[in-house]
């Protein structure tokens, strides 16, 4: 089920998209705490990746092989604190607020995520 | 402006940590003390629960003196769901108990302490002590609000300071 869904991504025109992740915070630095100081952050690059608009709300279809890759390597307990983590998601420059996490399971396993986005205020 | 919201950040996070150190959160890997100021962190981590959330505003600035005095709205917003292990039905203790920490901390004698300018922190330099004070009012508590699972609570108290010359 997750290669037909990255099969049927990737044949939609899937793209990929990068998520931002804050690094760890320095323990007992006032700095940080006092916003004198900001967190060095990293994009881990996700993909296939497609977008869906329905009713003004915007959402991505992202792959969950992708996922799985960067939850993973980075050491994240599961997919969901890994975007709960995550600044954002960067696309063609612009960060997307990240506003709901749903995870498309088949037989106990998730094949796809869909995020809700907010694209910043301009 | 900004010293005094520093200077009265890390007091009340003392004595809440000298109240109860097991009050904590955990924020992008660390565990810190259960106070947060809003502005200072990314907005995803601004609705834990469990721990208190310090929010801004201006309220008044007065010209009359010889420096301008600043009294800033302080709001302090905190959430429980109460313990997992008794299904939630302990949140009205656990937000009683927090009330019961942010009184201590704020109300005893004194409300007041040297204004500081944690500017050098950024560069590995200690905070420096500045010629004037902080102070502060007694904290006055909000209604109790049913957030689904959650009680919360909004609590605030008045910060005044003189802005000194030269002063963000």
């Amino acid at each position: 089920m997750i290669r037909l869904a990255d099969a049927v991504l990737r044949a939609v025109g899937g793209r990929g998209v990068f998520l931002r992740l804050p690094a760890p915070a320095a323990s007992g630095d006032d700095a940080e705490q006092l916003g004198l100081a900001s967190p060095e952050f990293q994009d881990v690059e996700l993909g296939p990746a497609a977008f869906h608009n329905a009713n003004s709300v915007t959402k991505l279809m992202v792959s969950s092989s992708a996922v799985r890759a960067v939850v993973g390597s980075l050491a994240y307990d599961s997919a969901e604190v890994l975007f709960e983590t995550a600044v954002g998601l960067v696309i063609d420059g612009v960060l997307y607020e990240i506003t709901d996490t749903v995870g498309a399971e088949a037989m106990g396993q998730a094949y796809c995520y869909w995020l809700t986005l907010r694209a910043p205020v301009r | 402006m900004q010293n005094a919201k520093d200077t009265f950040y890390e007091v009340l996070r003392s004595r809440l940590v000298a109240l109860n150190p097991y009050r904590t959160v955990v924020l992008r890997g660390v565990v810190r003390p259960g106070l947060l100021v809003e502005e200072n962190e990314l907005v995803t981590t601004v609705a834990l629960p469990d721990c208190f959330r310090m929010r801004w505003a201006v309220k008044a600035v007065s010209a009359d003196g010889a420096m301008p005095l600043i009294a800033m709205e302080c709001e302090i917003e905190y959430e429980t769901a109460g313990t997992a292990i008794n299904g939630g039905m302990d949140r009205g203790r656990l937000l009683a108990a927090m009330d019961a920490e942010l009184q201590a901390a704020v109300d005893p004698l004194p409300r007041t302490t040297q204004k500081m300018n944690y500017v050098g922190l950024a560069s590995g330099a200690a905070a420096v002590a500045m010629t004037t004070s902080v102070w502060w009012s007694e904290v006055t508590f909000g209604q109790t609000v049913v957030k689904d699972d959650r009680l919360a609570r909004t609590a605030m108290l008045t910060v005044m300071a003189y802005q000194e010359a030269g002063e963000l």
